[in-house]
């Protein structure tokens, strides 16, 4: 019976190609846009947790200002400490390095700048002034050469990977010239890329940054000496007496004051994990507003097919259809619409993706769960808003049915 | 016991001063096996009696014993499965389903039974090959002429093996030789013991029943045995015929049509016309009994109902 009857609104659907494909378009629109949100935040789920899982979970992060609240929601980022003059020095450093609890620590600091070679030249990149540790902390890989070992001012760089396809485009660049800020230094290392924007350790794009012992740096900005931010590294499990341990040698060194915060790196993680997440599903929820709207156009069509297919109803009632077997063809017919515009919107998002993940650097994750959770919301769209003209169908009384024109 | 008992079945269309009084006390019984040809001018309610008959309708009044069994009040879900084992239709425009395959349209009853698509199939290929038509299965209903479209309908109320076939006009929309073709199959069903309804506006056609109902405003005025292959003697009253047109009045156009119509002709001489529609044959105790149970408000409803 339900076989025959999907058939018969395959077959239905099929005498009305145009009119079928155009109630479809709000399914396969929120369909495939509810995916494609919901798969683009589960790629940047992906991201956070691949950070958390490179970084280890015992890294540190001090920064300038105090943070509002206890470090969650959107504080975290605390942009302004970007804007204002930083309130960590050296002799922070200094101070964290004496900590028994933590094993090793690394100043970052970041100068705008820009980077020349002999072929190109490029504005509006990041100067990171650090020490030759932060590669081992952060877990950092490189690509090509080596990162620098020592903290002494050296005419040697190390380049992001993008700066390094952009300014040099050799096969391997390591040995070649780049002018910073008018001086001439020599690179000896790329990184290998690394996932940048929001995620990434310091909120900058590793990629497109290009790396010199601190002093260096200082050298480029007419002799700051402050520190935007500072890493650390705790002693195996001592990560919380670590983060004590921080933050009552700065107080000490900060004159009692706590002018600065000091974050578990996998929380400030966590907690851009949990924005996207809020993002998502607010995005979603738009989108979900589209299945509504195809929902009623599926209500619309159908009303619309009731009233034409009268006759039809009657005859079959005649013959002996009971008023359930009328209710079900109508509402297998909405099913097959609904299921239809579901599997067209779940293709449709995949082609979005793969053009996303070409030409973007975006990395959308469809699970199997996106596709469940999507084809089943159409399903439930569909009979819910087949049920009114099914009902319909299935109440008309057979003799009135039968003398529709 | 009779297959179908009408008891006092009275329908009635509309309310206030529309009311029309489509049935009026109709007293029936059909027994099994019987040819029945239902008879009468335009409007005077055949097709009503047949959808109460087939359950597609329900009497206003009166109750309607099948087997014994009043089902004039049942649920429309039980009506629907007493129609799908019981009851066969035949309508005169065919009623096929325009987007299935001729064994499609007949198989459906059965899938509305639960039967499995091969059984089925297989019973409606038997039953096509009785009607002629095996070999057109594959077709859809646009490709079938006239005769063919009906005997597929034919072949679609057989296959549930009903007790009552119900053909309202079957031979109404098909030229002489389609229609003895359908009459035919239907006089072939008849000898193998099935009960038939038949609706026409054909005296000839009366040569295949056995029994004659007359119908006037809603009432049967007259009920007559004949043999099978006589013409029924009601039946060559002119009053029963459609009307031939003659030369006169198609000049006069649609003022002479409008004398076919029962309602202006009741409206001006409605005693005169009583009069004319009632035959002189031999009757079997119709129409209202002595001591009737409608209410002197029904009554008066009524009478409106005729003089509108
Ligand atoms: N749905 C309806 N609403 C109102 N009046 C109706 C309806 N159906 C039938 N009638 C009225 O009931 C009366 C009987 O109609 P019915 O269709 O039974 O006539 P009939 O004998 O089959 O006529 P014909 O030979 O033209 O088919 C007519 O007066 C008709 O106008
Ligand atoms: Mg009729």
């Amino acid at each position: 019976m339900w076989s025959g009857n999907f058939k018969t609104a395959i077959g239905n659907l099929r005498a009305n190609k145009g009119r079928s494909m155009l109630t479809m378009m709000g399914i396969i629109i929120g369909v495939s846009s509810v995916v494609t949100v919901v798969s683009l935040g589960e790629g940047l789920k992906h991201q956070v947790t691949g950070q958390i899982n490179q970084l280890g979970s015992n890294v540190i992060t001090i920064r300038s200002g105090k943070l509002v609240g206890n470090g969650s929601g959107i504080g975290g980022l605390n942009l302004l400490a970007f804007l204002s003059t930083s309130t960590l020095t050296d002799q922070d450093v200094q101070a964290i390095t004496k900590l028994s609890s933590v094993n090793s620590v690394v100043p970052i600091d970041f100068v705008g700048s820009s980077a020349g070679s002999d072929k190109r030249q490029l504005d509006n990149i990041f100067v990171v002034g650090t020490s030759s540790k932060m590669a081992d902390l952060l877990h950092q890989k490189v690509a090509y050469g080596s990162f620098f070992e020592s903290d002494d001012s050296t005419n040697k760089v190390v380049i992001g990977s993008s700066i390094a396809e952009e300014l040099l485009d050799e096969l391997n660049p390591v040995g070649h010239s780049v002018k910073i800020s008018g001086a001439t230094f020599v690179v000896q290392g790329v990184l290998a890329p690394s996932s940048g924007g929001l995620l990434s350790v310091a909120q900058t794009d590793f990629n497109s940054a290009v790396f010199m012992p601190l002093k260096n740096a200082r050298s480029l900005t007419n002799g700051r000496t402050n520190i935007l931010q500072i890493l650390a590294k705790s002693n195996g499990d001592e990560l919380d007496i670590a983060v004590n341990d921080i933050s009552t040698a700065l107080q000490k060194t900060h004159g009692g004051q706590t002018d600065f915060t000091v974050l578990k790196q996998y929380e400030l993680l966590g907690i851009a994990g949990n924005i996207v997440n809020t993002i998502t599903r607010f995005i979603s929820g738009i989108a979900a507003i589209s299945l509504l709207v195809g929902g009623i156009g599926i209500m619309d069509i159908m009303l619309v097919s009731v009233s034409e297919r009268t006759r039809e109803i009657g005859i079959r009632k005649a013959i002996g259809a009971t008023n359930r077997q009328i209710l079900n063809q109508f509402l297998i017919e909405g099913l097959a619409l609904t299921l239809g515009g579901g599997v067209i919107g779940v293709i449709a998002s995949l082609i979005i993706n793969g053009v996303l993940r070409v030409y973007t650097s975006l990395q959308p994750a469809i699970t199997l769960q996106i596709f469940i959770i999507a084809v089943g919301v159409s399903v439930a769209v569909g009979i819910t808003f087949s049920v009114t003209p099914a009902l319909k169908a299935a109440r008309k009384n057979p003799i009135d049915a039968l003398r529709n024109e | 016991m009779a297959l179908i008992e009408l008891q006092e079945v009275s329908k009635l269309y509309g309310f206030g001063d529309a009311t029309v009084l489509a049935l009026d006390e109709v007293i029936l019984s059909v027994d099994k096996g019987e040819f029945v040809a239902v008879m009468g001018p335009s409007g005077s309610g055949k097709t009503t009696l047949m959808n109460v008959i087939g359950l597609l309708d329900r009497p206003t009044h009166g109750s309607y014993l099948l087997d014994g069994r009043n089902v004039a009040r049942r649920r429309p879900n039980q009506q629907a499965k007493v129609r799908r084992d019981r009851i066969g239709f035949v309508f005169q425009s065919y009623n096929l389903l325009a987007r299935l395959s001729v064994l499609e349209n007949v198989a459906l009853p059965l899938a509305y039974k639960g039967m499995t698509p091969v059984r089925r199939q297989k019973r409606a290929s038997d039953i096509l090959e009785l009607v002629g038509l095996r070999d057109r299965e594959y077709f859809m209903p646009r490709q079938l002429s006239g005769g063919q479209a009906q005997r597929v309908a034919i072949a679609r109320a057989l296959i549930n093996k009903p007790s009552i076939i119900i053909a309202d006009e079957p031979t109404g929309n098909l030229d002489s030789t389609d229609s003895k073709v359908v009459m035919e199959l239907l006089a072939d069903i008849h000898r193998q013991g099935n009960t038939i309804l038949l609706v026409t506006h054909n005296p000839e056609l009366t040569r295949y029943a056995n029994r004659v109902i007359y119908m006037h405003d809603g009432m049967i005025v007259g009920d007559e045995q004949t043999a099978i292959g006589n013409m029924a003697k009601g039946a060559r009253r002119t009053h029963f015929q459609r009307r031939k047109v003659t030369d006169d009045e198609i000049v006069e156009g649609v003022s002479a049509l409008m004398r076919d119509v029962p309602g202006k002709e009741l409206a001006s001489k409605p005693k005169k016309k009583a009069k004319r529609g009632r035959p002189r044959t031999k009757k079997r105790p119709v129409g209202r009994p002595a001591g009737h149970r409608l209410k002197a408000g029904s009554r008066q409803r009524r009478e409106k109902a005729k003089k509108r």
